[in-house]
């Protein structure tokens, strides 16, 4: 029996997995299908940075477009490491595609501009 | 060779630096921070005492009302900040009118001018937050409040412009008396050669002085003090500072306005072992608050934005020990100065150099300049002349610290010049940028970016205080 | 300069506000000190908003572009890099603003927007004993330096406070190579969201103290060394429960407060549990023509929150300035039982009560079932079931209009079901 608490969205609904992969407690499909995910093959999303050129904005902030295996993350944030952006970015261009195989894009959540004349 | 090497650049070395820098001698300030005044002189009530406190025919208690009468000219000379509160001390019972009596009579021997008492009826008019059982007051109007590290600042750079050398991060580790001069030894490394040695050391007079002496004639017995510090925002909650009847321990917890609003309140005494221990305690401010409601009601605590402790250089000797060595002559101490030193500093200065003067062939500069121009504190300057500055200097327009009002243009001045610094908290000291009620949460990485910008240097390289404390300690996403 | 409407701060709140208040006989001026709109936001890089405005989960920066590329597009106009000074109020509202660019001046305004934000606590104002070496700052000073600027402010680091700052923090500091020991929380309970337990303390094996604070800081220059101890009901130290951790940071996620000092000298009503303005359901204060809204008036878990109550605060100060009002009679403050800490807005004008009014509360403890009664004149006009209530969260109920039977005051009472 394992318990858990779900993630998929802010409620929290405390779960219980059975050794058959049984779920409880859990509000909607969504909290059954992260229970029995958690336990097979648990994934999330990755949020961090990028080094860029830009004087204004040094990190770019950037996500995995959806959730990668969990123990992919230190792995992912490693690639990150070297990587130094210097052209124009917009919000939602892919900065790194196909993310360790995983077919999960790495996406820019901002926009940056490199040389911006005020 | 130097004619004078002063250890220590407190309120007392800065002074007596000051004082020399008027005589055709060569001088050097030794420092072992990384910064000017660091230790009592950062942490201590910044009160100008009027003098009822001292023992009687004592040095504390001449040099002290010496000193007090010696802030005007300094005021006016180096122009430092001097905020005349005026001081109560407080009774709440026959007895302890009685006591104030004595303290008046005391007051009166020691040379204090200025000094009345008010009946309960007066003092709530001037005070209308004393604590409700407050029978009677001892008023002393001579009592100011300063800023005491930009006092000692203010000295050391007249001094310097006076032609005194400063160095920090130098450690006196050794000293070594030769015929007729001194080897002074700096960081195991460096041998500086002087011939007289005045050590203004603190808390680590005792410690300098056996480098030298086998038998140092006192000892330093720390003794913590400990303070909250309210925001500015508290400003008027009293206007003079508060003082209870004094005891064996001491002056006691007080109130304290400050010169840019705040309000201290504190310390505490209580003796240690370590001489480097700062830290603040439960009980200790738990003290503070339960032993203030003897003095005022109301107190503002909610606008607490700060505490700290300082150590005092009490000493086994009861008094200040200003005196030239048995031993070895034209090695001077300057030690056991623990309250009211802030108060007595210049005169300490003075009553040294006196004696020097007798002893040394010393003749004055004939170009001394004694003045320190007035530092621009923006938020205090009106509308018309904060327009005509930034005309000037645009800098002036960009707001760094929101709580203070403080601009980049003080900070890019603070990090320049003879005593310039180029650490957040070396930059706080003197621009008083992080001083307010955030504390440096919102304008430290802008600070930090000026210092680094201003100094060539990378961001990661940015010392929080002392040597090696960078604020930022890795840079992320790069290969290792 | 002569603007309508000055709305101060360029956030979440502030873009919010600009965008309802926007209106063809209006000039708006947002006056932003950063020298990027989107406030908090942009250093909020981690997943979480706009999950009830978008119905999408976002980053923060995705959040913030999605209000400043409508507030780009509606060319309102705006000034960055760009403080307020000080503020006075005469007949309509006398601004003193700087910047580097444009020097020193004056703006006038017939209506303002506070939006200005909250500043995080400090370790002096919890007044944590020990010395004062470097290594000890807010959680949130630590995450602009890390998303921002790229650097870590430490590798061994503790941290004060399971709020959600603290937790995120402990995530970012953990994938960005420093180590973080654990989180002590005050209180028997953590103050952040539960899947931020899971995704930010569990996932990396970080341990979180309940009822611990931080009660010793040992380092001279530099941080070494802090202690936790459990603490009692009382919140009072338990001896011999010391727990050393030799760390180079301590990081506080300790509380926010709004940001309003610059208009002290203005002298609106306060309530001292929000530490902030006194507003009507207008989000308008005692002071006529000054509106409040976002981490300024109150401190919000969620960004899209502050974005609901900015849009009302920004269609009320609009039409403050194009209509003249009539002066209000029948103002009087919500009152509520102990289980509820405070509730924004705190006065209902009756006069202008049309439709209905979102009140958002904080409960003083943690319920797991409660029933929630809205009464007038010692009538319940309105009821509603509640569970899983917490004081990190802040709730909602909407009151309506047409089940008001007068216009005396409104009661909220909050009552625990025991199961």
């Amino acid at each position: 029996m394992t318990k858990m608490i779900c993630i998929a969205c802010p409620v929290g609904c405390h779960l219980l997995v059975d050794d058959e992969m049984h779920v409880s407690g859990n509000k909607c499909m969504r909290g059954e299908k992260y229970a029995i995910e958690e336990m097979t093959h648990p994934t999330r999303i990755l949020t961090t940075t990028v080094k860029t050129t830009s004087l204004l904005t040094p990190r770019l902030s950037v996500k995995t477009k959806d959730p990668i295996p969990k123990e992919l993350i230190f792995e992912a944030l490693q690639l990150l490491e070297g990587i130094i952006i210097d052209n124009d970015v917009k919000i939602g261009d892919v900065v790194i595609p196909n993310i360790l195989n995983t077919g999960i894009d790495m996406v820019a959540t901002k926009s940056v501009t490199i040389n911006p004349f005020h | 060779m130097y004619d004078y090497v002063i250890i220590g650049s407190g309120i007392v070395g800065t002074n007596i630096a000051r004082e020399l820098s008027q005589y055709q001698v060569k001088i050097l300030v030794l420092e072992k921070e990384n910064d000017a005044a660091n230790h009592q002189t950062v942490a201590n009530s910044a009160i100008i005492h009027s003098g009822h406190d001292p023992k009687e025919n004592t040095l504390k208690a001449k040099l002290c009302v010496e000193g007090n009468a010696l802030y005007e000219q300094m005021e006016k000379e180096l122009n430092i900040p001097l905020l005349r509160t005026g001081a109560f001390v407080v009774a709440h019972n026959k007895d302890e009118e009685l006591m104030l009596d004595e303290l008046y009579e005391r007051a009166i021997r020691n040379g204090v001018k200025e000094i009345l008492f008010h009946d309960q009826e007066q003092a709530f008019k001037l005070e209308p937050n004393l604590a409700d059982d407050i029978t009677k007051v001892l008023s002393l109007p001579s009592t100011k409040v300063t800023y005491p590290w930009e006092v000692a600042f203010a000295c050391l750079e007249n001094a310097i412009l006076n032609g005194t050398e400063f160095k920090k991060n130098s450690e006196v580790t050794d000293i070594k008396k030769e015929k007729d001069y001194f080897k002074v030894e700096i960081n195991h490394k460096v041998i500086i050669e002087t011939k007289s040695v005045i050590s203004a050391a603190g808390v680590f007079s005792d410690q300098v002085a056996y480098l030298l002496e086998k038998n140092v004639p006192y000892q330093i017995y720390p003794r913590k003090g400990e303070y909250f510090v309210l925001d500015r925002k508290a400003k008027g909650f009293v206007q003079h500072v508060l003082y209870p009847l004094p005891t064996s321990k001491g002056k006691g917890v007080l109130i304290i306005p400050q010169v840019h609003g705040n309000i201290l309140l504190g310390p505490t005494s209580n003796r240690q072992d370590e001489k480097d221990l700062l830290s603040n305690t439960r009980d200790g401010l738990n003290q503070i608050k339960d032993d203030l409601h003897t003095l005022a009601k109301n107190i503002p605590f909610n606008l607490i934005i700060r505490t700290f402790a300082g150590i005092r250089a009490s000493s086994s000797f009861d008094d200040f020990y200003i005196q030239e060595s048995k031993t070895y002559s034209n090695f001077f101490h300057v030690a056991g100065i623990d309250s009211p030193g802030l108060t007595a500093a210049p005169a300490i200065a003075k009553y040294l150099v006196d004696h020097l003067l007798k002893h040394h062939n010393l003749q004055k500069k004939n170009n001394y300049d004694p003045i320190r121009p007035k530092k621009t504190v923006f938020y205090k300057l009106d509308f018309e002349e904060q327009l005509a500055l930034i005309k000037k200097d645009p800098r002036y327009g960009n707001l760094v610290c929101k709580c203070e009002k403080i601009t980049e243009a003080e900070i890019v001045e603070a990090i320049h010049g003879p005593l310039g610094n180029d650490t957040i908290k070396g930059i706080k000291k003197r621009a008083r940028a992080g001083s307010g009620l955030c504390q440096g949460g919102y304008c430290e990485q802008t600070v930090l970016k000026i210092i680094a910008r201003e100094t060539n240097q990378p961001i990661d390289k940015i010392n929080y205080y002392a040597l090696d404390t960078p604020i930022l300690v890795q840079e992320t996403k790069v290969k290792p | 300069m002569k603007k309508d409407l000055v709305i101060i701060g360029g956030g979440a709140a502030g873009l919010a506000a600009a965008l309802s208040a926007n209106h063809p006989d209006i000039h708006i001026l947002v006056i932003e000190r950063e020298k990027a709109l989107g406030g908090i936001l942009n250093q909020c890089i981690h997943n979480g908003f706009g999950l009830h405005v978008f119905k999408e989960e976002l980053t923060g920066p995705e959040y913030a572009s999605r209000y400043m590329d409508e507030f780009l597009k509606m060319n309102i106009e705006f000034l960055l890099d760009t403080t307020v000074v000080d503020v006075k109020k005469n007949d309509d509202f006398e601004l003193t603003v700087s910047s580097f660019e444009n020097g020193l001046f004056k703006i006038n305004a017939k209506a303002v927007i506070l939006s200005s934000g909250c500043y995080e606590r400090t370790r002096g104002s919890i007044a944590i004993p020990g010395e004062r070496p470097k290594g000890i700052m807010p959680a949130g000073s630590a995450q602009r330096y890390l998303n921002m600027d790229g650097y870590l402010v430490g590798k061994r680091i503790f941290i004060l406070g399971s709020g959600d700052i603290g937790l995120i923090m402990a995530r970012r500091m953990t994938l960005e190579g420093a180590k973080v020991l654990g989180v002590a929380e005050i209180m028997p309970y953590s103050n952040g969201l539960t899947r931020n337990i899971v995704q930010c303390l569990n996932d990396f094996d970080i341990p979180l103290y309940l009822s611990h604070t931080v009660t010793n800081v040992k380092g001279k220059d530099r941080l070494e060394q802090i202690t936790i101890q459990e603490v009692d009901s009382q919140f009072n130290p338990i001896e011999n429960t010391e727990k050393n951790f030799d760390v180079d940071t301590l990081l506080l996620s300790v509380g926010l407060v709004p940001d309003i000092s610059l208009f002290d000298s203005l002298d609106f009503k306060r309530d001292a549990v929000t530490k902030s303005a006194v507003v009507n359901q207008f989000y308008e204060t005692s002071v006529s023509g000054l509106f409040i809204c976002g981490n300024a008036l109150h401190v919000h878990d969620l960004a899209d929150y502050v974005s609901v109550e900015s849009e009302k605060a920004g269609k009320s100060a609009q039409k403050y300035i194009l209509n003249s009002k009539e002066p209000s009679k029948q103002i009087h403050p919500i009152e509520f039982n102990s289980n509820i800490r405070y509730v924004v807005p705190q006065l209902i004008d009756f006069d202008q009560f049309k439709d209905s009014i979102d009140l958002s509360f904080r409960v003083s403890k943690k319920m797991d079932s409660a029933i929630f009664k809205i009464m007038q004149n010692g009538q319940v006009i309105s009821t509603k079931r509640a569970k899983n209530l917490a004081p990190a969260e802040m709730e909602k109920i909407n009151l309506k209009s047409v089940t008001l039977v007068d216009q005396s005051p409104i009661s909220l009472i909050l009552e625990e079901v025991i199961l």
